[in-house]
């Protein structure tokens, strides 16, 4: 779909993942072993041929920038459109800290009004999924709709106080929208994506900014629904979802993709999912070792037990070493007699010789970068 | 024009590697699997961008298909470059000439034009047939060094070996004295490893009068070398002491995957300074299931192991389903083995499909190989040294 750019937002509230988003933002959490969390939705518009796909940074994107690079891994770095990443920039009217979506891509109207397509995918950053883009597009075209809202009935997905639920008719019409309500009356559940043509984007933008409104929801979107002045209609993903806002919610997505039916429905083979080469060699497996319901990504050197866990790129575990229910991102290290358990180990973390670590089932424990234990 | 270049690779990738029997009937030899998810090739195209050589022409001629796509932009090893690069060179129509290799000196005195592009001060001739990690530059300052027309890289090989290779006798400077192929008594066993570097207008010069003697076989080894030595040219050689492994047979192909399973490897692929780049196929992390057991294996990106595997190298996107017990073997990408199949001391080629039940090779004896695609039905067994092709039937 050539005529169709995307546009994903990286500014989602993080407070509840804790030490894993301090340095990063939820889009460039890694995730699965060797991806992160940006990688599903870019691979996701690539696979449905999008060819200009722009990223709006906040803060700490330091690691979601060196992540995406010119967009080589994704075949993003053609000379006409490809990737384009979008950091907040200081002006008299912006002050580099977005209030919201609408805020973010008032700045980058320029992004909006250059590009050439004629339909915009809007996204934003911390649900994870790998939806047929080109049907949702498909559906968008053929409905007439003039906005087109992607959702989801999964509950693993509903929030309490958080979250926008929807009221789909049987013709696919939205006819009501709650947002953050205490408890949701309806059972779709927005996944933050939605498409329209750029030219009604670049409108909603302009309103919101004559009439100071902040919020692309409530604002715009309500109203437009209840007033019915604009033809809104969803599109149902019905594939695996999850909605990455809290340590637990990170943990259980991992704990989830050891799941072959929903490893092999997260990464259907007409749908790959792209990210950084980091051409390790691969994984290497000593003679005592047991490694049992796990993902094990290049460059691991396993010596120890490995049970139900997930370990990212050159990640070591020695011999006597026993991890159960682990979360290991990139290198790192599990040294010999040591025992962790429901933990969640961040880029170059150690636990060294005979340390025990147990966390309580439903509240790992997140051992932060490069700490040594 | 193209900037200048100091040192342009050429790669000689166009051989037929018959000895790997059904392994290279359908790809050239560089385009051969090797180590979990590389391909041979992956060696010196890697070597070169670790050596800061970014200019490499690959001259293929047989099966090329296969590894053109490989090689692709040359993106995976940062050889996609506005100035430089990698470049697939199958021979071409020239005026109303148009031939094919018929050496390796032969090979690259047909692509001398693309070498002038660069204006080379040297050139370095590589192949395609090598497991090794060997920095190129270090060779190119000996060369310069010792203000040679030529320098070839050498090793020690054992001495009952050497007379199967081309060895080098030397003084105590490096310099190459004489030259004997596969010699009866050899006096040295200094081997060349078929790495040349050459001082470009030496080599344009000897490459010119090498091509009218019609009595020549246009050959590095034979007729290159031999006559630069008899003209009192400076030939140096180059020690290297490294992992280096021909694996031009089935037996070595399987050596040399065993050989990274032992401990140390005697090659590091973990070294982040020399890192072996490779074509990445883009798949998850492989998962280990319930009741699955991995020893000493090497292991990679996008398989599923369900059953047992013992000392054995998998490649990406294979299948060992329940039961299945995989010993000594090599499973090259996208293999499936079903249920309760044996496999031990063999190599599985791409896309095969064991079948449940089947027993491929045997605890001694020869390596057994099935095929790429071949699908093994249910309950055979494959004898040790067999090769199976989409030729062979089971009754």
């Amino acid at each position: 779909m050539k005529d169709v750019m995307g546009v994903i937002y990286t500014g989602e509230n993080d407070a509840r993942l804790r030490e894993l988003t301090m340095t990063r933002a939820i889009a460039a959490l890694p995730v699965a072993g060797r991806y992160r969390v940006i990688d599903f939705l870019v691979s996701a518009m690539v696979n449905a041929r999008m060819r200009n796909v722009g990223v709006i940074m906040q803060k700490n994107y330091h690691s979601l920038m060196d992540h995406l690079g010119s967009g080589k891994e994704w075949d993003l770095h053609g000379k006409n459109d490809g990737l384009y990443l979008l950091p907040p920039f200081l002006t008299r009217e912006n002050v580099g800290v977005y209030n919201g979506v609408l805020d973010a891509l008032r700045s980058n109207t320029n992004y909006l009004t250059r590009s050439r397509q004629e339909y915009v995918v809007f996204s934003g950053s911390n649900f994870i999924y790998n939806a047929r883009f080109s049907d949702f597009i498909r559906y968008h075209l053929d409905s007439g709709a003039e906005i087109t809202l992607m959702y989801t009935k999964n509950p693993s997905v509903r929030r309490e106080e958080a979250g926008t639920y929807l009221n789909v008719a049987e013709d696919g019409r939205v006819t009501d929208v709650e947002k953050d309500p205490t408890e949701p009356a309806n059972e779709a559940t927005f996944m933050e994506v939605l498409i329209m043509r750029r030219d009604l984007m670049r409108q909603i933008v302009d309103k919101a900014v004559a009439h100071g409104y902040h919020d692309l929801i409530r604002d715009l979107l309500i109203p437009m629904v209840l007033t019915g002045q604009a033809r809104i209609n969803a599109w149902e993903y019905k594939g695996p979802v999850w909605l990455i806002d809290s340590v637990q919610a990170f943990f259980r997505f991992n704990m989830d993709v050891l799941n072959t039916e929903t490893r092999r429905a997260l990464f259907p083979e007409d749908l790959p999912v792209f990210t950084k080469v980091r051409d390790e060699m691969p994984a290497r497996y000593g003679d005592a070792g047991q490694c049992i319901n796990s993902l094990v990504a290049d460059g691991c050197i396993i010596e120890g037990t490995v049970e139900n866990s997930v370990l990212f790129r050159g990640v070591r575990i020695a011999p006597d070493a026993h991890i159960k229910n682990c979360i290991i991102m990139q290198d790192g290290q599990v040294h010999s007699g040591a025992y962790i358990e429901n933990c969640i180990l961040d880029k170059q973390a150690v636990i060294k010789r005979n340390a025990r670590l147990i966390g309580p089932d439903a509240y790992p424990i997140v051992i932060a970068k490069n700490v040594v234990i | 024009m193209m900037r200048k270049k100091t040192c342009v690779a050429m790669l000689l990738a166009g051989g037929q590697g018959s000895r790997l029997g059904i392994l290279t009937k359908r790809v050239a030899k560089p385009a051969v699997p090797y180590g979990g998810k590389y391909r041979i090739i992956d060696f010196p195209l890697s070597n070169c961008t670790n050596s800061g050589i970014d200019t490499v022409g690959v001259l293929t001629q047989y099966q090329p298909l296969e590894l053109n796509a490989y090689i692709g932009s040359g993106a995976p090893w940062d050889l996609d470059l506005t100035n430089g690069g990698v470049f697939v060179l199958p021979p071409y129509q020239k005026g109303k000439v148009g031939e094919w290799y018929r050496g390796t000196a032969n090979a690259i005195y047909q692509n001398m034009a693309f070498i002038e592009q660069y204006h080379p001060d040297y050139v370095l001739i590589l192949s395609g047939d090598h497991i090794y990690k060997m920095d190129y530059n270090a060779m190119l300052q000996h060369h310069i060094r010792h203000g040679a027309d030529a320098t070839i890289a050498v090793r020690e090989v054992p001495w009952e070996e050497a007379p199967r290779f081309g060895i080098m006798n030397t003084d105590s400077d490096d310099n190459i004295i004489e030259f004997e192929e596969k010699p009866k008594k050899p006096k040295s066993n200094k081997a060349s490893m078929g790495v040349y570097i050459f001082t470009w207008e030496k080599l344009r010069k000897y490459l010119t009068e090498d091509e009218a003697d019609k009595s020549s076989s246009n050959d590095f080894g034979k007729n290159i070398i031999p006559k630069m030595l008899a003209e009192k040219q400076v030939l140096v050689s180059y020690s290297f002491d490294g992992y280096w492994k021909d694996v031009g047979t089935i037996e070595s192909l399987w050596e040399a995957n065993m050989d990274l399973l032992t401990t140390p490897m005697p090659i590091d692929l973990h070294d982040k300074k020399w890192r072996i780049f490779a074509r990445n196929p883009g798949y998850a992390p492989h998962y280990v299931a319930v009741g699955a057991t991995v020893h000493d294996s090497l292991v990679t990106e996008g398989t599923e192991i369900y059953g047992h595997v013992e000392h054995s190298v998998i490649f990406s996107g294979v299948t060992i389903e329940e039961g299945a017990k995989v010993t000594d073997a090599v499973i090259m990408p996208g293999v499936t083995i079903r249920r309760g199949a044996v496999v031990r001391r063999a190599i599985v080629a791409e896309d095969a499909i064991v079948g449940a039940g089947s027993i491929v090779g045997e605890e001694t004896g020869n390596i057994a190989v099935v095929g790429y695609e071949v699908e093994l039905p249910a309950g055979v067994s494959v004898a040790a040294g067999q090769q199976v092709d989409e030729s062979v039937t089971f009754g």
